[in-house]
């Protein structure tokens, strides 16, 4: 039982198959990201009641928040494929990791962008130095970083492999940037507004906040499947398979 | 046929770099240098009021050192690719990671530690209270290795690119935040007349885990950054 | 030395091949190299001759086809103090003096029986100049000073990425009998060069390289 999935993986991950795979996939998956993504919003912006405290502005969660979840777990996506392609040299791997970290920079992007927005009636002001915020600040100098390194070799997989090993260091800091800015923050007593406090949150805000995430999930699958197909077919310029599918497109 | 003793291909890794330093001493003033002008631009920058500078003092010193060492770490390895030395280092015989450490301490002790030694006079310029002087060096003396451990992986990474220098910066700074953290945690500390002792101890406790795991990784990065 | 023992070739590669950016830098190679024996690699320039003496050196990652230490695959760690490498950069330190970069690598290598390194910067034609910063010499001497480095440490294997470039007549008939000895002493060597040279000890073995 256990045995197929290592031997599924493998076939997986040699590059036509992959491309036929994400081909398949990725139009399912943008579709699900749309339609998720308009329900999700309509059911945040619109029929979601005001917060009793926050009036409309706490809406910006339903981006904010998605985006912020998304941030980190493309992190992590990207250390645990940059993990596979150093230790095995699985050039999917590779790839993956490189095209998942300009997603994952904008997603984090997006966060900092609609915390200050959200920042503004809130704290009254577009930047605090809130432990969070910081934190996801730091998060996206990381991505910089992996995509600065990434750019800076002349070979491709080279590069990828120098970008997955830093990429991979981060993942070790990032816990330890969290918690001492965490630390740093009791020190200074910022203006830290908890925003779920300690009671459940209310389930006509939480269900449109889960279709978000799920929306955005789907998005970031079909984002990485059309990058990584165009990686593939560049990196794999001269082989059969791109030929072949080059041929097709041109008879098309 | 003798073969080398680990110690002595240690002692021979860092009496290199220690000779060669000396060879050119002028550079090791440069650092100094740096921090010493980059300090004394802030009073003329935010005016001479004493109880202000005293309250920026630390965090404006281990920023300058942050910088002063950063500029300095370009270096490490740069002449070594230049001339084949480091090919030569990964096919000796020993092991590279603890070579690599040989070098990342030559390295501190010829770049961060003329830094340290000037900080009570940068103190002095931003009249931090004498008393708070000794946690400073403290916490000086623990975030310097970790900024040489880090910054050794990071410029191993960047071997065999063209362009470091930002990079560099980009890929180091955000790492070194926790560091810069706890230290200016405790020197703020201390300066309120707090226990200071928790943020040294996760300084000493990163340092440990850095000085473990860094050069180790060092080595990983530099076969990686010049395979090809 | 049984001939079982003389019959399993030092290096040996099998359909090896290094590919960059996806491309074969160079065409499958097959060859093995006995104790005793040279080798010249040929191939014009880009051929990757240099290419295949970093991989040989252990710097290059094996990405095609299978290298041979002594009929056990090759492993960095396993062969390290019995190869050699003389690259393009010599691996001095401008700084320094021959002697001191000798001690360095003495260090790192430890040094064959009775070589001294006085002895090997006199035997290589260093008289004189074993105090002078390496910077201040000429290319061919701090060629020379690289060379007397292969003297001094202990080592079976010689890979040398053209040993001639620089050196003059008389620094030419110095490598060939560096390499004379060293095969006699059945030491190996693999070196590349796209110059004629008069080698006298026995017919060095050709590999051919094409992009």
């Amino acid at each position: 039982m256990a045995n197929w999935i290592p031997l599924w993986l493998h076939r997986l991950s040699s590059p036509p198959t992959f491309y036929r795979f994400a081909g398949t996939l990725r139009p399912w998956a943008m579709g699900l990201a749309i339609a998720l993504g308009i329900i999700g919003l309509y059911g945040g912006l619109v029929l979601a009641p005001a917060d009793y405290q926050q009036g409309d502005a706490y809406r910006i969660i339903f981006i904010h928040v998605p985006s912020a979840w998304m941030s980190m777990f493309i992190y992590a996506v990207m250390g645990v494929s940059a993990f596979i392609a150093l230790v095995w040299r699985i050039k999917l791997a590779e790839v993956v990791a490189m095209e998942s970290a300009p997603i994952g920079a904008a997603f984090t992007f997006i966060t900092l962008v609609t915390g200050s927005l959200w920042g503004k009636p809130m704290w009254g002001t577009w930047w605090t130095w809130d432990a969070r915020l910081t934190s996801e600040l730091v998060l996206l100098f990381l991505y910089l970083g992996v995509l600065g390194l990434y750019h800076a070799f002349e070979d491709r997989r080279q590069g990828a492999r120098a970008a997955g090993f830093l990429a991979i260091i981060g993942i070790i800091n990032v816990p330890i940037v969290h918690f001492s800015v965490n630390w740093w923050n009791t020190l200074h007593q910022g203006s830290t507004v908890d925003v779920f406090g300690h009671s459940k949150m209310a389930w006509d805000m939480l269900w449109p906040l889960l279709t978000v995430t799920l929306a955005t999930k789907f998005y970031y699958a079909a984002s990485l499947f059309r990058r990584a197909q165009t990686d593939l077919l560049d990196l794999e310029g001269g082989k059969d398979w791109v030929r072949k599918i080059a041929e097709s497109e041109a008879t098309r | 046929m003798s073969r080398p003793h680990l110690s002595d291909a240690c002692a021979a890794v860092l009496r290199r770099d220690l000779l060669l330093a000396w060879r050119r001493r002028s550079d090791i003033a440069m650092p100094v240098l740096y921090a010493l002008i980059v300090t004394m631009l802030f009073p003329f920058a935010l005016g001479p009021e004493e109880g202000l500078l005293q309250r920026i003092a630390s965090g404006v010193i281990l920023v300058t050192m942050l910088l002063a060492m950063l500029l300095a770490l370009d270096a490490m390895f740069a002449s070594d690719i230049e001339d084949g030395s480091l090919e030569q280092l990964m096919l000796a015989p020993q092991p590279l990671a603890l070579m690599l450490g040989m070098k990342i301490i030559a390295h501190w002790l010829t770049t961060a530690l003329p830094l340290i030694v000037i900080t009570p006079l940068l103190a002095a310029m931003l009249h931090l209270p004498a008393a708070v002087i000794p946690v400073l060096l403290l916490a000086l003396l623990l975030v310097t290795p970790l900024i040489s451990l880090f910054g050794a992986v990071l410029i191993a990474l960047t071997a065999g690119t063209h362009r470091s220098g930002m990079l560099l910066a980009l890929m180091l700074l955000p790492l070194c935040v926790p560091a810069l953290i706890f230290a200016a945690g405790a020197v703020a500390a201390a300066q309120q007349g707090l226990p200071w002792l928790a943020p040294i101890s996760w300084l000493a406790a990163i340092l440990v885990l850095a000085v473990v795991l860094a050069p180790l990784a060092c080595a990983a990065a530099l076969r990686i950054a010049l395979d090809s | 030395m049984t001939v079982a023992h003389a019959a399993v070739p030092l290096l040996e590669a099998r359909a090896l091949s290094f590919y960059r950016q996806d491309e074969p830098v160079f065409a499958p190679l097959d060859f093995q190299l006995h104790a005793g024996e040279l080798a010249l690699v040929e191939g014009d320039n880009g051929s990757g001759k240099t290419t295949l003496l970093r991989m040989l050196a252990g710097l290059l990652h094996v990405t095609v086809g299978e290298l041979c230490w002594r009929g056990a695959p090759l492993r960095r760690d396993a062969c390290t103090s019995e190869i050699l490498f003389l690259g393009h950069q010599l691996g001095l330190k401008a700084d320094l003096s021959p002697r001191e970069n000798l001690r360095i690598a003495t260090g790192l290598h430890g040094s064959r029986e009775s070589v001294t390194a006085a002895g090997v910067l006199a035997q290589i034609g260093l008289r004189g100049y074993e105090d002078e910063p390496v910077r201040r010499l000429s290319a061919g001497q701090r060629k020379r000073a690289a060379l007397a480095r292969l003297l001094l440490l202990p080592g079976t294997l010689w890979l040398l990425d053209e040993p001639y470039a620089n050196l003059d007549r008389r620094g030419i008939a110095l490598v060939n009998q560096l390499l004379e000895a060293h095969t006699a002493r059945d030491g190996a060597a693999l070196v590349t060069s796209h110059g004629a040279m008069g080698f006298h000890g026995g017919e060095p073995r050709h590999i051919r390289m094409h992009a």
